[in-house]
């Protein structure tokens, strides 16, 4: 239950981001299409396209230019201007007057990354405009001529920029305010009720959030690791991958960052914007909506990368690899990955209130024999919170992920794994999995030993947070996983005290790449092995 | 068994093809956690158990309809009641393992299981005598399966066939529900310390499914809907109704909650359940609506309230549902009025 999973699952319309057009309109002049100012014939070349618009139209776009001395910015809005009009079917006078364009809402483009506007500077340098225009301009050097067109391209931004947020102003001046705006703390505790998780994916576009948020346990530990440490965030550049609602990157922003970069996939970036705009954080964070493989980042490095992009046994739905992809491309030798690494733990459990209830039930229904319903429970990897006397043998962590090393290759692997019996359990009815996360203070900081606990790295260092998903601590919306096996026939006496061991497998499924296969092999000294495999998906 | 597997092969193919939504639909119910939740709700499956079996004299040498059959619960309490065919149809995959718990429970050559839609499929007999089925979703028409039911009426039935459950109302009152008001919706106004407000329309705007402590609840309960299963049509499921909720104490009004309660009149003894905030938990707990204003009400007031309700028009299972309300009494401090709109989706 993450939200960048999310994307688009509910009702959420789609619609264009600013973020997405403003990226693309840096595209180069090299092969363009030009679309007809007053239809949608498409040519590639401008002087084509204004020729038609001439003869077919009776419209001098070049006339036009030169009549109304229009510079860059006067000829990008008379081009949204006469768009607007032609997609709204209006008609387009003759004889424009500069009182037409005037508004600055004509900044912002009608058409998607419009290649006229892209020429527009070569039109206006060219000799048909040129032939009349001053002097001054004539004498200009080339050089001149560009540092002018980038002073111009950094105005439009701005005026791009300003434009959005009054729209998202405006906007927030419709939505319907409520009664009291009293100081409320936010609400402590677990979500009342449980809405059943199968049927209604779907049904709350706010509930994941929601969700999130409210998980204490996950929201405190960046809160307090990018509030506690302000120092490590002051001035810094920070890239915040999969930002949902955008909490972390208004952390990071009161934090003192320079710049924030908040990214997401999925809609839920147009909530973000807002929430980060009524928070007055604009000019701090940019909001950029896609996958980090995809987009145009504004920044070619950042000083830290912050991410919430655990999933169900911690590598569920598999966006780490996103994370070290931007690790790789945009993050600093020396920058700080947040959180920097996890551990994966295992225990074996028994517990016979749990299986009577969820597994044995299933033969006695109503009178009636249902165990057809009981198959794919020993193939399917379970999400449960189960409380902590449900383990019957020691934990056992058997994998560190150093986030500032690891490959995405490496995110498939065995490992070995053991525990020392608890108690006499008579006969096993699974395993356990849950993860730990660690927030280091800084790169040069060792990673974790693999038993070193939350509570022990919390007090190595001042600054350090971590938390765990294990059934020891408060239940967080990653509960555990929870892997059955089909009872043994007889079951096995295990006898005190005896250490059970074996090797575990992580894999990415090869029908679904998000998915995750996970094997164990289990024997005893007294017993010779096992082997089972189970799906997350 | 290979021509089963064949065949869910060829059923989950055919899922791929369909819309989205309707996909989720469907294949929501493949998971055994549903299932799982529905045959352990007591006050649903003992109803239909009683229903069923506490009525051999009617269902005996019949033939039994089930409309979205599941895991075949009330098809064999329907073979156990004597009935001399019983067909279960459902869209799912579900049906699958359907069949697989018909015959280990020896009663295969009672029940038919027929995987597809109502509409497409072709049943073994032109006439049915029963139809039973289990088609309510939260607030009663969110996801249901009613129209199906409907359709299989008035193709299948015969004149004067019965149907159980025959008869569904819908039912309204006023709740103070400050605490989790504050909770819910007041959440987005500080989330951290940022404000989250644009989160807080869409929280107002998603009716909560949720237990309603019956001490919560302030005006008497009033029905809006009454479905009469043999009468009915699609039409009436597009709704819309004026009512009024009268104060039972002084309090205060935040949000109207609604629930519904089925009959089976055809019964011997007439058999009704209550999915209401003053009895028994249902997997279908109660629907919560958030309203805008909170609502000081004095023991006799009256709250004038409209209701509309429709299928969305680009997804029929989702709905569209709006609130008017308007309190008017001689302080005019506390005279509100305002309108809701709701989505099911």
């Amino acid at each position: 239950m993450s939200a960048r999973s999310e994307s688009g699952s509910s009702s959420a319309t789609s619609s264009v981001s600013d973020e997405g057009e403003w990226l693309d309109v840096e595209n180069d002049e090299e092969s363009i299409t030009i679309v007809s100012l007053f239809d949608s014939q498409t040519f590639s070349s401008w002087n084509e396209m204004l020729d038609s618009c001439k003869k077919h139209h009776d419209f001098d776009f070049i006339a036009t230019i030169k009549n109304l001395q229009l510079d860059f910015h006067g000829a990008v809005k008379l081009v949204n201007y006469i768009r607007s009009r032609v997609r709204d079917q209006q008609p387009v006078a003759k004889n424009l007057t500069l009182t037409d364009f005037e508004d600055d809402g004509y900044f912002k483009p009608v058409l998607e990354n419009d290649a006229l506007i892209v020429s527009l500077d070569e039109i206006l340098d060219s000799d048909l405009v040129k032939a009349d225009t001053t002097a001054s301009q004539l004498n200009s050097s080339q050089g001149e001529l560009l540092a002018q067109k980038q002073a111009l391209e950094a105005e439009l931004e701005s005026v791009r920029t300003q434009f959005s947020n009054y729209r998202l102003a405006v906007q927030e001046t419709l939505d319907r305010r409520w009664g009291d705006d009293t100081e409320q703390s936010p609400a402590k505790g677990a979500v009342r009720g449980d809405r059943g998780n199968y049927y209604f994916e779907s049904y709350a576009y706010n509930e994941i959030h929601e969700t999130m948020l409210k998980d204490t346990v996950r929201t405190d530990a960046y809160r307090d690791f990018i509030y506690n440490n302000k120092h490590i965030f002051k001035g810094k550049v920070v890239l915040d991958i999969g930002c949902g609602s955008g909490i972390l990157s208004m952390f990071c922003a009161k934090a003192g960052a320079a710049r924030v970069i908040a990214v997401d996939n999925s809609d839920i970036i147009k909530k973000a914007t807002e929430n980060i705009f009524n928070n007055g954080l604009s000019d701090i964070i940019t909001c950029v909506k896609g996958a980090i493989e995809e987009v145009k980042l504004p920044v070619d490095e950042v000083d830290i990368i912050v991410s919430e992009w655990m999933g169900y046994c911690l590598l569920y739905e598999a966006m780490l690899p996103s994370v070290l992809y931007a690790r790789d491309r945009y993050l600093k030798p020396d920058g700080l990955l947040v959180p920097s690494s996890g551990t994966i733990w295992m225990a074996p459990i028994q517990d016979t209130e749990y299986m009577s209830e969820h597994i044995s039930y299933w033969r006695d229904v109503y009178g009636f024999d249902m165990k057809a319903m009981q198959e794919g429970i020993y193939d399917d990897v379970r999400v449960e919170a189960m409380p902590q006397n449900t383990l019957c043998g020691e934990p056992y962590p058997f994998k560190v992920l150093d986030l500032q090393t690891i490959k995405p290759e490496e995110l498939s692997f065995t490992a070995r794994w053991e525990s020392k019996l608890l108690r006499r359990p008579d006969g096993l009815d699974g395993f356990l999995i849950w993860f730990d996360n660690f927030f280091a203070t800084s790169r040069s900081e060792p990673v974790p030993e693999p038993t070193t606990t939350p509570e022990v790295f919390v007090k190595a260092k001042n600054g350090n947070v971590a938390f765990t998903t294990g059934p020891s601590g408060i239940v967080t919306h990653w509960k555990q996983g929870l892997l059955l096996v089909p009872p043994e026939n007889p079951p096995s006496k295990l006898e005190l005290p005896e250490t059970i061991s074996g090797q575990i497998t992580f894999a990415a499924l090869e029908e679904n790449a998000r998915a995750l296969r996970i094997d164990v092999t289990c024997s005893s000294e007294s017993k010779e092995g096992k082997k089972w495999s189970w799906k997350l998906e | 068994m290979s021509g089963d597997k064949m065949e869910v092969e060829l059923a989950e193919q055919k899922l791929k093809t369909m819309e989205h939504s309707e996909q989720h639909y469907f294949k929501s119910y493949d998971h055994h956690g549903i299932h799982e939740e529905m045959l352990k709700d007591e006050v649903r499956t003992r109803s239909y158990m009683n229903a069923i079996v506490q009525n051999k004299h009617i269902f005996k040498d019949k033939v039994v309809l089930d409309v979205g059959c599941g895991t075949g619960i009330l098809s064999m309490f329907a073979a156990k009641s004597g009935a001399k065919h019983v067909i279960g149809v459902d869209m799912s995959t579900i049906i699958f393992k359907a069949r697989e718990i018909v015959k280990v429970n020896g009663l295969s050559d009672k029940i038919t299981l027929i995987q597809g839609k109502m509409e497409e499929i072709e049943l073994p007999f032109p006439q049915v005598d029963i139809i039973i089925s289990e088609w309510m979703g939260y607030f009663l028409l969110y996801e249901s399966m009613l129209d199906t039911v409907l359709y299989a009426r008035d193709k299948y039935l015969v004149k004067d066939g019965l149907i159980f459950p025959d008869k569904a109302t819908i039912f309204f009152a006023g709740i103070e529900d400050g605490d989790y008001k504050e909770e819910k919706i007041g959440f987005w106004d500080n989330v951290y310390g940022f404000d989250y407000s644009p989160l807080k329309a869409t929280a107002l705007s998603e009716p909560l499914v949720d237990t309603v402590d019956l001490k919560a609840v302030v005006t008497d309960p009033v029905p809006v809907l009454t479905l009469d299963l043999y009468t009915c049509t699609t039409a009436d499921l597009a709704f819309n109704t004026p009512f009024t909720l009268t104060a039972k104490r002084d309090d205060f009004i935040h949000a109207l909650v609604s629930w519904f309660d089925i009959d089976f009149t055809a019964c011997h003894k007439p058999i009704r359940f209550s999915t209401g905030p003053h009895t028994k938990y249902t997997h279908w707990k109660q629907t919560v609506f958030y309203i805008e204003d909170v609502l000081t009400v004095q023991n006799g007031e009256e709250v004038q309230c409209k209701l509309d309700v429709k299928p969305n028009d680009k997804n029929r299972r989702d709905l569209d549902i709006e609130v008017d309300y308007s309190f008017q009494v001689n302080d005019a401090t506390r005279n509100a009025s305002g309108h809701s709109a709701y989505k099911m989706c």
